[in-house]
Order: C-alpha cells, then structure tokens, then sequence
C-alpha cells in the first residue's frame, strides 16, 4: 500500500506541472493583461504601458514562466500583481473558506444523500421512493446559481432567517459562521446530493437482492440490522467513488457560489485573477485545485482498500 | 508679476455659515457602522496609480486632492487655500490649507505636495497631465510653486479630476514604488482593513481637518464631515444577492441597484432610490483604418442606420436620455445643436444608398463587444440588428472584458466597439476628445482638424476660444463619424430609508450623511 501511494503521489508531479505550463500557455494567448486592469477600463495605450513597464509584465514570455518554475521549486508561488501579497498568503487567507464550505457542502451531501437513497431503496417503488428521486433529479437539474438566488430570497429576504451572505470566520463566531454558511453548503450540496441518492438508491436495490441478505432474513434478523449492517457495507464502495468525485465538482461548483454569497474563497480568488489576468494568482490557483483533485483520487483509493478486503494494489 | 489671484470666495461669509451649520450639525446622529455593497473590487488602493471606479468609491473616502470637482463638476480648492496664476500662464502658486493632519498624525506640508506630485508623474495613472510641469518646488512650509513648460489651461481641472487623482500623501510614502504605498491621506475616513474578495473597512478620522471655507459638501469636495464610526464597502459581485441585502437591511447604501430592482422597489418603504442622470455616455467607436469602416460612407451609413431610443431604451433598461453632444447638457462646454440633424436618423432607405455609394459589398462588420458590461453587450445586440436591416453583415464578437482591451488597441479584428464612458465627460471635453487624438488614438486615423483643434483647447487661456474648439471638434466628429454617440445613460443609487441626508453622486459619498 505504501508503495502504491508513492507510486501515486510521484506520478501526480508531471500532471500537476502539465497542468501549470498549459494554464501559463493559455492565459499568456489570451488578450489583456493586469496592466489594462490596473489603469482603467478608460486608460491610454500610453497610460497601461506605462503600467505594464512597472508590473514587469513587458519581459519576454519565457523569462516569466522561467522565474515562476524557478520560484516553484523554492516553494514560492510568486506574488499577486494586484492583491499586494505573495500567492501563498492569498491561497491560505481564503483556504478556510473554501474548505469550510466544502466540508460542510459534502457532510449535508452524505447525511441527506446516503439517508434518502437508502431509504428510497427500501422503499422501492412506493410513494417515498418516487418523491426522493423526483426530489434527487430536481437537484441535479437545478442550476447552482439560480438554487442560490432562490435560497437568498426565501430564507433572508423574506423569512428574515439567515444573512444574504459574506464570510464569518469560524474562529470568530461559530454561530455566526453557520449562519453564513448554511445558505451556500445547502445549494451546493443539493446539486451533488441528487447524484449520491440515486448512486446509493441503486447499489442498495442490488445489494438487497444478494444471497446473503436473503439468508440473513431467513435467519430472522430484523429488517433495521440487515440494512444496516450487512447490506450498508456493501454500499459504500460506490457511495466512496461518487463522493470522491463530488468534492472535485464541490470545488468547481464552489467558484459560482462564492460569487452569488459574496464568499472570499479560493473559487472567487481564481475567477478574479482570471478577469483581472493576475498570471501568478491562476497559476497558483489551478495548481493548488490540480493538487487536490488528485490527493482526493488517492484517498478514495486507499478506502477502496479499507471498505473491500479484496483490494489489495500490491497484488495489482 | 502675479495677476490673477483665486480665493476661496466669501470666506468670512462662509465661517460664519460654518459656525451655524456647526450648531445644525450637533442635531444630526454621529455613530453607526454603515455598509456599502459595490459590484467590483478595488485592483488596488494606491488611488493614483488606478482610474477603476471600484477603487475611486473607497479611495476617495480616504485621500484628498489639492482641487476637487464641485457638485457640477467645476474645480474647486479643497487642500489648497488659494492659489495665484502668473500672466504668461506658466507659473502656479498654490498655499495649502494648514493644520491639516495626515491620518498617521503628521501635518501635511508643501514637502508632502511636491512629492505627491512627483510620484504621479511617475505612476499616476493619468500621468500625461504632469507632462507639461517643468519643475515644483517647495517655496513655503504651505506653499509650493508648479512652473509649467506651456500654458494648459485646464491643469487645475486635471489636478482636480477623481478620474485617477492627483492624491497628496505623505512625502515618505510617496517615495514608494506604485502599490507599495501605506494607505494614509487626509480624508474624513482613514483605513482600517481590506480583506480582498470580501471587504475594505474605514473609521472616522476623528482628527479630520474640514475646509472651513466652505458650509456643505460641495461634489468631492467642499465641508466635509464624517457622522459614521465607520464604513464598510463589501464586495458583492451578484446583483440580485446585492438588491436582497438592501432589502435585508445587511447593507445601507447600492453603488448601483439594477432599473428592474429599482422599478420593482420603488414603493418599498424601507428603500429610498436616487436616481442619477447622466451618469455616462453610451458610444459606439467606429475603426477607420479596416474595411469596411475604412470607407467614411459607410461610417455615416451607420450613423444614419441607427435607432438611438431603441438602442439606449433597451441597454438601460429605460433610465436613458437621447442627447446627441459630446458633453453633458447644461455644462460649460456643450456645443449646443451641432451634428443633432444627424444624430438618431434610423432612416433605412437613406442608410441604404450610402451602403451602395460606398460600394459596399456585403463585407463582415465585426462589432466588438463584452460580457462583463450589460450595456456594452445590449448595445451591439440591438444596433447589430439594426445594421443588418440595412444589409450589413454582421458579426457580434462577445469576449472578457480584458480581451475587448486588448483586442480594440490593434487596429485589426474589429470595426466597431461599444463603450459606455463615464468619467471623461464628467470630466469636461478633455477626457472625451482624448480618445480621439494624438498616435493612438481609437479610431486608427490620425485627424488633422481634431489635432489642431484640440491643440488650440489645451493652449488657449480664453474659454470663448476653447469653447469654439470644442464646437468645432464635435462637428467634425459628425463629419467623420468616428464614434457614435448613442446617448446618455443614467443609474440608479439607492440607500435604506433611515440614511439621511444623501445625494447621489460619481460615487456614494459616506461623508454628511447619518442614520436618523
């Protein structure tokens, strides 16, 4: 196993430096730059030349991405044109919101997703299993920022409940953060929680119809502990693979819904450097993003092999 | 040998004044967290080195310039006291207002001015107004002499624009490269934090020097006094979550609110709307050096094509004004009826046969334009189909808005471009005929009339003179359709109805206004 981690964190490097030389490709292709944003949308070619001169932003392509690699390999992400801070500070300033936001977005995705998928199957073909799903499509059809502006207008303008958004840091006030959280974690995980009631709603119909599970009701066991113990085990695997993929979607989804919540997370970060084209923050940005995605993809391995014995990747 | 001598008018008249509206003032409610929501945020803090509205709405809270604009735009003495104009133009005497306290405490002096000065010229945004200074100096504790190397007759109005201003900071600050800067000015409200994507936070300068010689706020300048404990300016880049925390009472005060929300709120008695017109123009530049906008007659079918009302009545969402000049109505510059025969024609048949003197051929016409401006993008939609009832073919090129900068600093890939500009006509006409002038200038044509022209506006020290200039390059701008103005564009602000006091401006200005 420790083998095959290593095996797994070595070969996410080149992914991990393909991803920031395609990313320093793109957005140099791209019209514009931080200069034109710093002057003013009104300014002179003069007036963002001269802005352009001071920012260093008239080098030579090569020279820039060669200083970033070289600043890269002492740790350094390099530093914002704009925001006045190196890149790592901008990251780890807004880190907590995301993450926060995230966690919180995927523990209401696994509580309300696994709890209706699994009690649509043992409902199967009734009316609850026939409103969860329509419940579960409706989520997965809905669009994230519309679900948002709903939410906003339901629960702050008119019933006055929750704020319209912005961030309390959970060090701060820890009512105060859910306050300014629970609104943005629920329209992101409903989009996802849609996904995982059906991906469970399914696995457990099958599991259900397992030799074992007939067995153990033959045995007599009560329908609660079949469910949750024999059959419940067995749903896991899949219920791990679409989780493991939702909290890459939860970290995509997390760019618009920081936006609508006026949340200054690491999603608000990359598509203001991106409009702003602040080069060291989207580098830093998608190479940290690339980052996750594959230590997530690594840890839904290593549970494949904690949750099925018969995994075992040395063997493989 | 000094001859024109500028004050600050009626002085006593106005201390007296200030003594009485003293007395009113202690009737009025000091304290309150007050919250503003604005769509951007700023790209940076250094006021000088930036012209983005974002940065001006916070910035101009915390700094203060040497003139300021008055409520009609005109320049005023804000940390200046008065100021002398030599006779050949050349030389200016400004006495600085004293006893007035940078917010780390320091007093201001002429040193801070000088270097204030100096740094602009460097990393001003707008750094081309202090081309023409040959030299400042420091003459006085409170008093710094600008010898310029030819007469600008609109230097104090430069000085006193809010486009990028010309801030005095203090003189170790201003040794600081561009963004490196402490954010320390003089203003009634002095920075406490800037949390980028979330928030800047400002607090009463409780050692704040008002200019006394005046009895209100006048624009940006004028008696200033901060009522707030502090201001808070949140970033909300959504519109609608914007419009919910007014309704919410989260925020105070909307940079903007959108026409629909405002039309929607307008009965809601916890909301007061302020409506603001003319906030800007609506333009359409034309690119005179690719086909098919190379040919001026196809410039003017253009013109004549178009549908101003339909235009303006869609991208603004109806608050709109059909004006045809290059400066506001009512402002000392506007050039009266020339080129309104021309303007809002939509007259297809006649647009028709220009097309075909023209000799034109049915070759693409790309109207440049982005998503990040709903007036830019609405804008070319509709005078795109209007263009194509015409027989143009039309291609709408919708990009960010960094790549529409980019992409209309080149002289190929686009013919026409949509911009609404704000700031330069409130500046006056030189802003505006800017664009039209000089190497780079927007339409990839340089103009000879419009050289000449706007030479005699920046030389001239008789304003009957400079007014003529201006009419005459409005006029030509009607003969060579190098932009279209399309018309001017108004904007509502809005506060919660216990704000007292406020009047929409260039930016929602958090001075000499409380909560009831």
């Amino acid at each position: 196993m420790t083998r095959y981690i290593l095996q797994r964190l070595l070969s996410a490097i080149p992914v991990l430096l393909i991803v920031s030389l395609v990313s320093f490709l793109i957005i140099w292709l791209v019209p514009g730059d931080a200069a034109s944003e710093m002057a003013g949308p009104t300014a002179s070619i003069e007036e963002i030349e001269r802005v352009r001169q001071q920012m260093g932003l008239d080098r030579p392509f090569y020279q820039q991405l060669l200083q970033w690699y070289g600043q890269l390999l002492q740790g350094d992400l390099g530093h914002s044109f704009l925001l006045n801070r190196s890149v790592v500070t901008a990251i780890a300033e807004r880190a907590p919101v995301t993450l926060s936001l995230t966690l919180l977005a995927l523990f209401i995705m696994i509580v309300l997703g696994v709890s209706s998928g699994v009690l649509a199957a043992v409902r199967h073909n009734t009316w609850v299993d026939q409103s969860l799903m329509t419940f579960a499509l409706l989520g997965m059809s809905l669009p994230d920022f519309w679900l948002g502006l709903v939410l906003i207008y339901s629960f702050a303008v008119l019933l006055g409940w929750l704020p319209t958004g912005g961030y309390i840091p959970f060090s701060e006030d820890m009512l105060g953060w859910l306050r300014t959280m629970t609104l943005p974690a629920l329209t992101l995980a409903f989009t996802q929680m849609g996904l995982l009631a059906r991906m469970t709603r399914s696995s457990m119909l099958e599991v259900l119809r397992q030799d074992y599970v007939r067995t153990a009701r033959a045995k007599g066991l009560p329908e609660w502990l079949i469910i949750a113990k024999h059959a419940f085990a067995n749903v896991l695997v899949p219920v791990v693979t679409v989780t493991g993929l939702s909290v890459g979607i939860l970290l995509g989804g997390a760019v618009v819904i920081e936006s609508v919540f006026s949340l200054p997370g690491i999603g608000r970060l990359i598509i203001g450097a991106i409009l702003r084209r602040d080069i060291p923050v989207i580098q830093g940005g998608l190479l940290l993003t690339a980052s996750a995605f594959v230590f997530v993809n690594i840890i839904v391995d290593i549970l494949y092999a904690y949750l099925d014995p018969r995994v075992r990747y040395e063997h493989s | 040998m000094k001859i024109m001598r500028f004050t600050s008018s009626m002085r006593g008249f106005c201390c007296a004044l200030a003594l009485l509206s003293g007395n009113l003032a202690s009737a009025q409610n000091m304290g309150g967290d007050a919250i503003m929501a604005q769509q951007a945020q700023p790209p940076t803090l250094d006021a000088m080195t930036t012209s983005a509205q974002a940065s001006r709405n916070i910035n101009l809270h915390i700094y203060e310039t040497l003139f300021a604009r008055s409520e009609n735009a005109t320049p005023i003495p804000d940390l200046v006291e008065s100021f002398t104009l030599s006779e050949d133009g050349l030389t200016y005497v400004f006495s600085l207002r004293q006893g007035v306290l940078f917010h780390n405490g320091k007093e201001m002096q002429a040193e801070d001015v000088k270097a204030s000065l100096e740094r602009y010229a460097k990393v001003g945004a707008s750094a081309k107004i202090m081309e023409p200074v040959a030299g400042i100096e420091a003459t006085g504790p409170h008093e710094v002499t600008v010898t310029m190397s030819h007469v600008v007759p609109d230097f104090i109005g430069q000085l006193s624009s809010p486009r990028a201003p010309a801030v005095v900071i203090p003189a170790e600050e201003a040794a600081k490269e561009a963004g490196k800067i402490e954010i320390i000015g003089t203003g009634p409200y002095e920075f406490v934090e800037y949390v980028p994507d979330s928030h800047v936070k400002l607090k009463r300068f409780e050692n704040y020097s008002p200019n006394m010689n005046y009895t209100e706020r006048d624009g940006f300048g004028g008696r200033k006094t901060a009522y707030f404990d502090t201001i808070t300016i949140r970033f909300m880049p959504e519109g609608g979550a914007r419009t919910a925390a007014l309704q919410t009472g989260e925020v105070q005060f909307l940079e903007q609110l959108p026409a629909a929300a405002a039309q929607r709120l307008q009965d809601n008695p916890d909301i007061k709307i302020h409506e603001m017109t003319p906030w800007a123009f609506q333009t359409i530049f034309l690119n005179a050096s690719q086909a098919p906008t190379d040919n001026i007659k196809v410039r003017e079918a253009i013109q004549i094509a178009l549908n101003m009302e339909e235009i303006m009545a869609i991208s603004t969402d109806g608050l709109y004004r059909l004006t045809h000049g290059w400066q506001h109505p009512g402002t000392v510059y506007f050039a009266g009826d020339i080129g309104q025969e021309l303007y809002n024609q939509n007259d297809v048949d006649r647009a028709k046969q220009l097309l075909a003197e023209a000799g034109y051929q049915g070759e693409e016409l790309v109207i440049l334009t982005d998503n990040s401006f709903k007036n830019h993008n609405d804008t070319a939609v509709v005078a795109g189909e209007q263009l194509k009832a015409i027989g143009m073919n039309v291609s709408i090129k919708v990009v960010d808005w960094p790549t529409a900068l980019a992409t209309r600093a080149k002289p190929e890939g686009w013919n026409a471009w949509t911009l609404m500009m704000g700031i330069e006509p409130y500046e006056g006409p030189y802003g505006v005929v800017g664009f039209f002038v000089g190497d780079n200038n927007f339409q990839f044509e340089k103009d000879e009339v419009l050289e000449n022209e706007y030479q005699v506006l920046n030389t001239s020290l008789d304003l009957e003179v400079r007014k003529q200039a201006f009419a005459n390059i409005q006029k030509r701008l009607y003969e060579k359709f190098y932009a279209i103005k399309v018309g001017d564009v108004g904007i509502y602000q809005a506060t919660r109805s216990n704000v007292v006091n406020y009047k929409p401006y260039r930016i929602p200005r958090m001075w000499d206004v409380w909560f009831e």
